[in-house]
């Protein structure tokens, strides 16, 4: 309904300078037709649910009660306390990058493409991580490393003979830490896939060519990979500088502010004058991302290679020889530390009664599994999620493909602008996503899809959209286009090249990204923090409540609930296609 | 390809295993920042005594819900019909800006608190900001008795909690009311003590793990863990004053509400006034507003004597000085760092 | 009855040019190739046939049917035209069978027709032992043969291959020419091929065009191409030659030199032809005989290779080395290092215009 036909006209297919004529062959409309329509209509998605409710959003930070003003501008950005904030999410979403790209490089290497120890089940396990909610963790890491009594901290201590504890979860290095372990897989899914679809033979010939593996890794194997390394560092920035929950847990306790939870300070104070506030300082946040996304994409842009050519290739595995063992034992170790003690942690707590006693037989219940499986309100909440994170997530992948495809695959004209646009989206800070539709969707503009589900969906899509598209096209520029052209050439229309070729070659790649805007999706917080309604809550802003205000209990057995429910679809997955695709 | 659709229709068998189910009675949502537990409990009691109506809770932390409440305003519909959340200073702020509807209730004149003569809001549950600890780790001699020993009290820094005034509006309350006692300096002082600003879970669980010696609360969440989980966590009445908040019960206006069923929220009103419907308050763990209370919350102690040893709060300086208490905290408490 | 018709094509992107004007008709079952070194054209060309590139100018008609130009433009699916790609286009997830049967399957040809004709096509590349292999567990000629299969199996009008041998090793490109020229010879079709390897396009095609820098050199008979040259750039791109400079008069030749030993003589040699000035002599190594005892020029041999048919030897000729191919009979009547005489049986002069003199030697 909102598809406005003026995208025919301002979307023209290049490649050819001939204008649009009566005498065109019908079949070659068509293609111009296809072409410019989906461009249109994906841009028409986005300007009516994304650009608009924004460039709302920007506006009435200008424009006050009493018409234009740079007051609140004035206000917000000479506070001291603004600045902190600013910096903070500058430092810490900067070092979460570095580390999290630090630590998935590697991961990522061993796991794709040496002959490491049990490179399947690390390679769940990592992205496993991803399929939790962030917060979750952090309250994991709270109990583990709080300065007093922090469970790692007192064991470090004890070990070492020191007299105080050694590490201090509420700090700028224990946030960095949070966001760096829970947000790393992000890197490790994007780089892993490009791993996977990297022609072997540029390793071995750098081998051949007497380099060391580790010399082949420097100078082969990363250069090649930096357009998706790089992908996947602003990933990380994105996602750790707009998030929620994490610094709320850590930070809190610590005073330490980022912007997020200073944007949310302010829309706390309820009142008009509040949102203007929210909205102001969200604009700074949402500059910087997207500052940052479209440089880069600028740069990574300039950069492509075609690193899977038409020939089948044996994936090439590395022998890592006797440094086999000792790499697994290192690899098993930052998996116990990163993700199974937190997991463990948080797992045991949906068991005990009280936190502040070790879970033994009387300390033992099962009364939050209880409440978790009966409680209306749970129950309603994961109904709601389900069905919001799987229509995003379908919706949102049928884009990213037709994305894919008008990026990789064609001239046509325009092709960057749903692209800059996706990117603007995603860049932009959950709060402000979702402030900014609740100003417009709510019958205001003609449009009243607030309280509905329809707006969550809008909103994990406009956010989350990225990360498939990042995925897909990565897995589709990898492929080389005389496969796709074989099959034009065997008479195919290029629907059917897509469906026949394209689409199974990136097949792991489509459900790949299904589930990364799936999983956030599913227990996205932020937005809906301030979307939902009586109708529509979700069971992330219900986990978030259970864990700071009603039950760290329940809120364990939910988390854990999720991870199982994971655990399972991925089991499922793994059953149904063979191993071929899994989470 | 096979594969493909295999894995689309489990997704879509994921989506379809989600599908809601819609009543035609008549409908009221309450905004209410009790309890998910005491909502279900609330919830299936309301179900029987109106069994005509659809009577929906909707729970948020107070500055959530006036979030919510100030974005939907600008919508020209909220999304309830009720709201059981805050202080009396949010209802005297709403009914300025003319979005409640007024009902002289029946049981007005059992109430031992204050509520506004023409109707406009009730208090309908009583909340006591008081401090805990957890006698299992430390001894009550050792610990401050007091708000004022809780912030002054150097031996206690690093090791204090309290609810963030700008999401929770007891804590709002509270710190008006101190502030009112003993100035900014108190801000101050609660700074140099290092006090970690976060929810009521979350305070909780690190008095059960010794992370935190003393934190400073409201009752109803120490009741209920001790009733629920045989917690040995120990509530200690402040020496200066208990902080009371009368926690409002309003109607949003039909032309406001979202399906202005105003008359059926007077029933609501009056059943949530009367003897019978503070006997769910108290079961929650808070405190009942009548002159007569049904009964006591599990392990606390008699409401008149909570309520003559609380600390005066002045509403009117609580909606007056809101910004400023907020700008004065944040910079005062969470900027120090 | 497939031709292809290609009147007054160009191709730019932006401003460059990289297909300069082009008309040729391409005859049914002719086989063509397209020769020149990489970066020549020859890829956008054969591209332009198939439909992926779209010419700038100019029009492409295959038989009657114009499939590009004058605003028409018939996308490579509708063009029924086979292909083979370099690098194979195989397609990783369908096994052979799948991979061939595919043109069949997008023409919904009934299952059982599908799987005769398949099998067929199978037969005649070789590779029905492998119906039900995946790609990645055949070696590249196997994937070669299943890219060809592909190609025909719809039995097109026409078969583009583009450098389909360079990633071949070379026993298997020899056998594959012949199979390929086979296959076109039994399936009565016209070829276009694409390669950069001269020895291919002498072997297989009919007629050679010879590209460089996006604009055709030549085009003719592989004996034509080799036996008369239109220029410099042809005559030393297919096969191999040796050119000296020298200045033409009438009725002969001089060659500028070092050290003029034995004789005291500058060396020359009779020219009847027309050209005047500064020219370059064409030679072919196997065009020149060479003795120890009589002849036009001499110089000294510095290398013999014993090729058994044939001798491979370099001989010096006032300081520069000409390549020259001599009868194996000759081996062993002169020693490296001796004098020896050439004789030019077939030479050809060109201007020298300073054009194309990659490896003129003077």
């Amino acid at each position: 309904m909102f598809f406005t036909p003026f995208g025919a006209a301002l979307f023209e297919t290049g490649g050819n300078r001939v204008s649009v004529q009566a005498s065109f062959q019908e079949n070659k409309r068509f293609h111009l037709d296809v072409k410019a329509a989906l461009i249109t209509a994906i841009v028409a998605f986005l300007l009516v649910f994304n650009v608009f409710p924004m460039a709302y959003l920007v506006f009435r930070s200008f424009f006050g009660e009493n018409g234009f003003t740079l007051e609140t501008f004035k206000r917000i950005y000479t506070y001291p306390l603004n600045w902190n904030a600013l910096r903070n999410t500058l430092v810490t979403a900067g070092l979460s990058m570095v580390f999290g790209v630090m630590i998935a490089f590697p991961l990522a290497w061993l796991v794709g493409r040496t002959d490491m120890y049990g490179r399947k089940f690390f390679r769940t396990l990592f992205v496993m991580t991803y399929m939790v909610p962030p917060y979750v963790g952090a309250m994991a890491w709270l109990r583990l490393l709080n300065p007093r009594v922090g469970t790692l901290n007192v064991f470090l201590a004890n070990l070492f003979g020191l007299s105080e504890n050694p590490l201090n979860i509420y700090s700028i290095g224990g946030l960095v830490w949070v966001l760096t372990t829970f947000y790393y897989p992000y890197a490790f899914i994007t780089i892993s896939r490009a791993m996977e679809k990297m022609d072997p033979s540029l390793e071995e010939a750098s081998k051949i060519s007497g380099a060391s593996p580790l010399k082949t890794v420097m100078t082969v194997t990363f250069p090649v990979m930096l357009p998706s390394i790089v992908a996947a560092g602003l990933l990380v920035f994105v996602s750790a500088a707009s998030c929620y929950g994490i610094p709320s847990i850590i930070g809190a306790p610590g005073q330490i502010d980022t912007v997020t939870t200073r944007i949310i300070d302010y829309v706390y104070v309820g009142s008009a004058e509040g949102l203007t506030d929210a909205t102001t300082l969200a604009v700074s946040l949402m500059l910087i991302a997207n500052l940052v996304l479209y440089v880069s994409t600028f740069i990574c842009g300039k950069k492509q290679y075609i690193t899977v050519s038409g020939k089948s290739t044996r994936p090439n595995i590395m022998e890592l020889g006797r440094w086999r063992l000792p790499v697994t034992l290192l690899v098993t170790a930052f998996a116990l530390i990163v993700v199974v003690i937190p997991f463990a942690t948080v797992a045991m707590a949906s068991f005990t009664t009280n936190l502040g006693k070790p879970l033994s037989a009387s300390n033992f219940t099962t009364r939050y599994w209880h409440i978790l499986f009966t409680r209306k309100g749970i129950l309603d909440t994961v109904k709601n999620s389900l069905l919001s994170a799987s229509i995003a997530a379908t919706a949102g992948i049928a884009i990213s493909c037709v994305m894919a495809w008008l990026l990789t695959r064609t001239q046509a004209k325009g092709r960057r602008i749903p692209d800059f646009l996706i990117t603007v989206g995603s860049g932009t800070p959950s709060v402000v996503i979702a402030l900014a539709l609740i100003m417009t969707m709510s019958g205001r503009f003609g449009i009243n899809i607030y309280n509905t589900l329809t707006i969550m969906i809008v909103a994990y899509m406009v956010k989350y959209l990225l990360m498939g598209m990042r995925t897909v096209v990565s897995a589709m520029s990898q492929i080389h286009p005389s496969l796709e052209e074989a099959s034009l050439i065997s008479g195919a229309e290029w629907q059917r090249s897509f469906w026949d070729v394209t689409l199974p070659l990136i097949a792991p790649s489509v459900v790949a990204g299904w589930f990364l805007i799936f999983m956030p999706s599913f227990y996205e917080l932020t937005m809906s923090t301030l979307l939902y309604s009586t109708d529509t809550k979700t069971i992330g802003y219900e986990l978030f409540t259970y864990q700071t205000y009603h039950s760290q209990q329940t809120a364990s057995a939910i988390a854990t609930g999720i991870l199982g429910m994971v655990v399972i679809v991925n089991w499922i997955l793994n059953k149904l296609t063979k191993g071929e695709f899994s989470i | 390809m096979k594969k493909l659709v295999m894995v689309l229709a489990v997704a879509l068998l994921l989506a379809c295993a989600c599908v809601g189910y819609a009543a035609d009675k008549p409908k009221v949502t309450i905004y209410t920042s009790m309890y998910e537990d005491i909502i279900e409990a609330m919830t299936f009691v309301l179900q029987e005594k109106f069994p005509d109506y659809d009577i929906e809770f909707f729970y948020g932390g107070t500055g959530t819900l006036q979030a919510k409440i100030a974005a939907e305003r600008d919508t020209k519909k909220l999304g309830c019909d009720m709201l059981m959340v805050a202080d009396p200073s949010y209802a005297l702020e709403l009914k300025e800006l003319g979005l409640l509807h007024a009902y002289l209730s029946k049981e007005a004149g059992n109430l031992s608190l204050e509520y506004d003569p023409e109707g406009y809001w009730y208090p309908v549950r009583n909340l006591n900001m008081i401090l805990a600890y957890n006698p299992e780790k430390f001894k009550k001699e050792d610990l401050p008795q007091s708000f004022k020993d809780f912030a002054y009290n150097e031996a206690m820094k690093g090791l204090i909690s309290m609810p963030n005034p700008l999401t929770a509006g007891t804590a709002q309350v509270a710190v008006s009311a101190l502030k009112d006692k003993y100035g900014y300096e108190y801000f101050d002082k609660l700074a140099a003590n290092r006090v970690m600003v976060e929810s009521g879970s979350v305070a909780l669980t690190k008095l059960e793990t010794g992370e935190c010696k003393m934190v400073m609360i409201l009752e109803e969440s120490v009741l209920k863990k001790r009733e629920e989980e045989n917690s040995a966590l120990e509530v200690i009445y402040p020496a200066d004053g208990t902080i009371c908040v009368p926690s409002p019960i309003m109607t949003v206006k039909d032309e406001w509400s979202a399906h202005g069923n105003a008359k059926i929220c007077e029933e609501l009103t009056d059943w949530f006034l009367s003897p019978e419907g503070q006997g769910y308050i108290v079961k929650g763990w808070m405190h009942s507003v009548l002159k007569n209370p049904p009964a006591i919350p599990y392990d606390s102690i008699n409401t008149a004597e909570i309520v003559t040893n609380s600390m005066p709060v002045s509403w009117e300086n609580c909606l007056r000085d809101r910004s400023e208490l907020r700008t004065n905290f944040e910079e005062r408490v969470k900027n120090k760092i | 009855m497939s031709s292809i018709t290609l009147t007054d094509v160009t191709k730019s992107y932006g401003s460059t040019q990289v297909i300069q004007k082009f008309s040729s008709v391409f005859q049914d079952r002719e086989f063509v190739t397209l020769l020149g070194p990489s970066g020549c054209g020859k890829t956008t060309m054969l591209r332009m046939i198939a439909g992926f590139e779209k010419p700038t100018t100019g029009e492409i008609k295959i038989d009657d049917t114009v499939v590009s130009g004058e605003g028409r433009f018939v996308p490579p699916n509708r063009r029924g035209i086979g292909m083979v790609f370099q690098s194979y286009a195989v397609w990783p997830h369908m096994n052979v069978f799948d991979n061939v049967a595919y043109p069949l399957k997008i023409q919904r040809v009934p299952r059982d027709e599908i799987r005769q004709r398949v099998e067929a096509i199978l037969e005649a590349v070789h590779l029905s032992q492998y119906v039900e292999r995946m790609p990645n567990e055949l070696s590249g000629g196997q994937q070669q043969r299943v890219a060809l299969g592909r190609a025909l199996v719809c039995n097109p009008r026409v078969l583009l291959l583009d450098e389909p041998l360079s990633n071949l090793d070379a026993k298997l490109r020899e056998s594959m020419r012949f199979e390929i020229k086979d296959v076109q010879k039994r399936f009565g079709i016209t070829v276009v091929y694409v390669t950069h390897d001269q020895t291919e396009a002498m072997a297989m095609s009919d007629r050679v065009i010879v590209f460089n820098k996006g604009a055709v050199q030549q085009m003719g008979s592989p004996m034509n191409i080799y036996r008369h040259p239109a220029n410099q750039f042809v005559a030393d791109f297919v096969g191999k030659i040796n050119f000296l400079r020298g200045t033409a008069s009438e009725g002969r030749i001089d060659f500028p030199g070092g050290p003029r030993a034995p004789s005291q003589r500058g060396q020359g040699m009779a020219y009847d032809g027309e050209k005047r000035g500064p020219v370059v002599v064409a030679v072919r190594p196997e065009n020149m005989t060479m003795r120890a005892d009589r002849g036009v020029l001499h110089g000294t041999l510095s290398q013999a290779y014993y090729l058994g048919d044939t001798n491979d030897c370099r001989v010096d000729m006032d300081g520069i080395s000409l390549r020259v191919i001599a009868a194996g009979n000759t081996y062993g009547q002169v020693e490296s290092g001796a004098p020896v005489w050439l004789d030019f049986n077939e030479y050809l002069v060109f201007d020298d215009d300073g054009e194309d003199q990659t490896r003129i030697l003077s």
